[in-house]
């Protein structure tokens, strides 16, 4: 895997990223079902039924949610669980566009 | 068909044989897509599956779907992070395909034509998995019948709803003699449309009863621990 452009960052972008460096974004469908889309955010996460109500609700009407945030090597693994689900997921970076914060 | 409902058993629905055997078919199809697109030897439960398969970029969009980029802004990333999962991926999707297949297949035990019914029994540990493999189903089944949106899928639904009146029974979901792998590529004809339409529209059906069932359970489960 690679490593990025990081050296080119300011000291401040450096301090968050390494923080929490990477998240998994799941991307709206029109063909999961929001029932579904819930039980993998409370099964495979571990997240309360009104987290992952309101993630769930984020994917659907806002088009993506960051779903988890962590290590990049955490990440891949979230990410290929979603594949496995069937969910549309991807990951990046947590500064990079659309990549900031977990809404709440 | 009849929603999924929590029993001592397990998850039990009634499906009808043409429902079966319908669902059991597409399951290997796409199985069977699954394996030729990404790449995986011929055999995909052979255990060094995992090892030496090469992983290659699906051509075919629905399997694409299947097996997502991961890097959206960088491909060369997206190309290693297929490298590395795209085998385990497609062969765990593949299996459980086949163990859908297996559950709900009727060729395991002879079937009535008098539209009787039967019942599907998932177990509990199995569950997850068959939900996955029917979202699996449903994901290549929305790209041939080209559901891009909410909208599409608002519009099929009132189409079968409307291709399946009052009046038809279920023996007018036979496909006849159409073979949908003939017309690949092709957009599909009205007729073709209200019946893989309506195999969407029934294996959503039976997820959503799942689903619903299931989060019950794990819901229960975990304000009980």
């Amino acid at each position: 895997m690679t490593v990025s452009a990081t050296q080119e960052d300011t000291s401040t972008e450096e301090v968050s990223r390494l923080a929490d460096p990477w998240v998994t974004i799941v991307w709206n469908d029109p063909v999961n079902l929001m029932s579904y889309v819930s039980y993998v955010f409370e099964s495979y996460f571990g997240y309360p039924e009104a987290k992952a109500r309101r993630l769930m609700l984020q994917v659907h009407h806002e088009g993506r949610a960051v779903v988890s945030t962590g290590p990049k090597e955490r990440m891949e693994v979230d990410v290929q669980a979603m594949h496995g689900f069937g969910l549309w997921a991807t990951m990046q970076q947590s500064d990079a566009p659309g990549g900031s914060g977990e809404g709440a | 068909m009849t929603p999924f409902r929590s029993t001592p058993a397990g998850y039990v629905a009634t499906w009808e044989p043409v429902e079966r055997e319908v669902l059991a078919r597409v399951a290997r199809d796409v199985a069977g897509l699954l394996s030729a697109d990404s790449g995986l030897p011929d055999d995909a439960t052979e255990a060094e599956v995992a090892f030496t398969g090469v992983a290659r970029v699906p051509r075919d969009p629905a399997v694409q779907r299947l097996l997502p980029d991961a890097h959206r802004e960088d491909a060369e990333a997206a190309a290693e992070f297929r490298h590395l999962t795209q085998t385990d991926l497609a062969a765990g999707k593949v299996a459980r395909l086949h163990a859908f297949a297996e559950t709900v297949d009727p060729s395991t035990e002879p079937v009535t034509d008098a539209g009787d019914g039967d019942q599907v029994l998932v177990a509990r540990d199995d569950a997850q998995d068959f939900a996955a493999a029917l979202t699996d189903v449903r994901l290549v089944l929305a790209e041939r019948l080209g559901l891009d949106d909410d909208a599409d899928v608002e519009h099929l639904h009132t189409e079968v709803l409307a291709g399946l009146g009052p009046e038809q029974d279920e023996d007018d979901l036979d496909p006849a003699d159409d073979d949908p792998d003939d017309d690949e590529g092709a957009a599909m004809d009205a007729e073709q449309r209200v019946y893989w339409g309506g195999v969407f529209v029934a294996a959503g059906f039976a997820q959503e009863s799942l689903m619903d069932e299931l989060l019950a359970d794990l819901r229960a489960r975990r304000s009980a621990g």
